[in-house]
């Protein structure tokens, strides 16, 4: 196991192409290798991770996804990562979330505080930040824009100005200041780093919205509690608090007031990845529930052979096939157009959000009883497809942005 | 009022512009090695500018490039003045970029000579708004 986990297979050299029905060698090396270690490692583990305090964090079984190459899937080979998309990443995180969406969430999130330093083309900040998760220890990123007042007024731009108390910066010298606090932050107490969104002061709401990146242990930055969730257990939520923390001019992202374009492209690429955490979520309920009607006899048959049951099952399958198909062509979009598009990945999460708690839904009725119980880990599966209609834009966010599309011609390029 | 005054104009200006990235040493090692070629699809006034190891060719592409870039010529003529940030174009949609991404983010630190030399061009050419 341990050669198989040395992370070489993950290394992308040049890329194939993917089809309309495969997927190219090098991504069906990743998600065969991630497969057979949630498979084996992560699998025994999940009752145990959902049951845990709110605040206990697994890192053994990071550190080993980190020896896989799951915490830098899509930095750059000149800095010690694989090199992938986020085509390579949606693959693998369908695989970590068909067995704990959580999981998924802990190296999906660090994929989100990498992607406003990889986007902003600034060779700089590059070299400084992204060879940090290529070192012998797993390290962890995040990316911190949610605050008690401002959510979706921080994610819509036509909102900006409307955004109530947002965390505030300004410059002194060769520094900026950041006072405020963040809420509901994937990994922000387990993160080196975070990409932290704040309002430059005297602009009105959100309109001077920057992206800094800030080193966790600076002095004036204190973590508060971590979220008692339902679902999404083994990642942890949390608040930070910046009180005076100043940051390097040079940790700017884009520039000055540009933090809202930064999250723009970056959510539009995060939401593919986030639809495969669905996809998968839906497709461990899927293989759980297949399983269950092979062996579940009633009526002197297995369930599957009775046609109620086999139409469920056979809706379900269509459902996971229709939200793989739809995230990995916007995740393809996201590996070759910037702007990312927001039609594609908005439309692949809003379905792969919704299926999952269809699918979730279906397979836990199906196995009666059984499905309602801790032990079988079916109602599990229905906690976590709740979560994904919340973080990364909700299906209320995401229709704004699909109906945008929709009235805009894009494809003159 | 557009930065250029013709198409001809605006010709000139980016093919001396390409030209000149290509002598740049690092520039043209990586599109020799990475076999590079980069399609800019301007508007306004409309015209293509092919840029590839063998040159730079106006309104003709020899083959399918490895990566399409889409702005007007004013956002052109911004973009290289410094006056418009790429990051803020990308997002805003102002400039479009068809390609892997990883390429393109590996290929925009080496723009930096045409970012240096765009002013001096520009004005001796008449570009009315370069700074």
């Amino acid at each position: 196991m341990t050669q198989q986990l040395n992370g070489h297979d993950l290394l992308r050299e040049e890329p194939e192409t993917p089809t309309l029905t495969t997927l190219p060698s090098e991504i069906v090396a990743l998600r065969d290798l991630v497969r057979s270690w949630v498979r084996e490692r992560v699998a025994p583990a999940v009752r145990r991770l959902d049951a845990a305090d709110a605040a206990d964090f697994d890192w053994d079984l990071v550190r080993e996804g980190h020896d896989l190459g799951l915490t830098r899937l899509v930095v750059p080979q000149q800095f010690g990562g694989a090199g992938h998309g986020i085509f390579g990443v949606a693959v693998a995180l369908e695989e970590l979330a068909a067995v704990d969406a959580g999981l998924a969430l802990a190296f999906g999130a660090t994929m989100l505080g990498q992607a406003p330093v990889l986007l902003s083309g600034d060779p700089r900040l590059q070299a400084r930040f992204l060879p940090l998760f290529s070192g012998d220890d797993p390290v962890l990123a995040c990316n911190a824009i949610t605050e008690d007042l401002a959510g979706c007024d921080l994610l819509i731009p036509e909102n900006a100005g409307l955004a109530q108390d947002v965390m505030s910066a300004h410059r002194d010298g060769d520094h900026y200041v950041l006072n405020g606090s963040k809420r509901f932050i994937t990994n922000g107490k387990v993160a080196t780093y975070a990409t932290v969104f704040a309002n430059m002061e005297g602009h009105p709401g959100a309109t001077g919205l920057t992206c800094f990146v800030v080193m966790l242990e600076s002095p004036g930055v204190t973590l508060g509690e971590v979220a008692d969730k339902m679902g999404y257990r083994s990642c942890l939520g949390t608040e930070l608090h910046f009180a005076g923390v100043r940051v390097p001019v040079d940790n700017v992202v884009g520039g000055e007031g540009d933090g809202v374009h930064v999250n723009i492209q970056q959510m539009n690429m995060a939401r593919a990845a986030v639809a495969a955490i669905s996809t998968g979520v839906a497709r461990g309920a899927l293989d759980q529930a297949v399983a269950w009607a092979g062996d579940r006899v009633q009526g002197g048959v297995p369930l599957r052979q009775h046609q109620f049951t086999a139409r469920k099952l056979a809706e379900m399958a269509a459902k996971v096939e229709a939200a793989r198909g739809l995230y990995l062509k916007a995740a393809y979009l996201a590996d070759n157009e910037i702007p990312a598009p927001a039609f594609e990945p908005a439309v692949a999460k809003l379905f792969a959000d919704r299926i999952a708690i269809e699918v979730a839904t279906e397979a836990m009725g199906l196995m009666g009883a059984r499905g309602y119980l801790r032990d079988h880990g079916m109602e599990k599966r229905l906690r976590d497809a709740l979560g994904a209609r919340i973080y990364e834009g909700t299906p209320e966010v995401l229709a704004l942005a699909i109906t945008e599309s929709l009235y805009t011609d894009d494809d003159d390029f | 009022m557009s930065a250029f005054t013709s198409r001809d104009q605006a010709a000139a200006v980016f093919t001396q512009l390409f030209e000149i990235l290509l002598e740049d040493d690092a520039f043209a090692a990586t599109v020799r090695s990475q076999r590079l070629s980069v399609l800019f699809v301007h508007s306004s006034p409309d015209l293509t500018v092919f840029v590839d190891a063998d040159g730079v060719r106006v309104d003709a592409a020899p083959h399918a490039p490895v990566l399409s870039i889409k702005m007007s010529c004013d956002d052109a003529d911004a973009l290289w003045a410094g006056r418009l940030l790429l990051p803020v174009a990308l997002a805003t949609r102002r400039i479009r970029v068809k390609g892997r991404v990883s390429q393109v983010l590996e290929f925009v630190p080496l723009l930096q000579p045409a970012f240096d030399r765009y002013p001096a061009i520009a004005a001796s050419a008449g570009v009315t708004t370069a700074a």
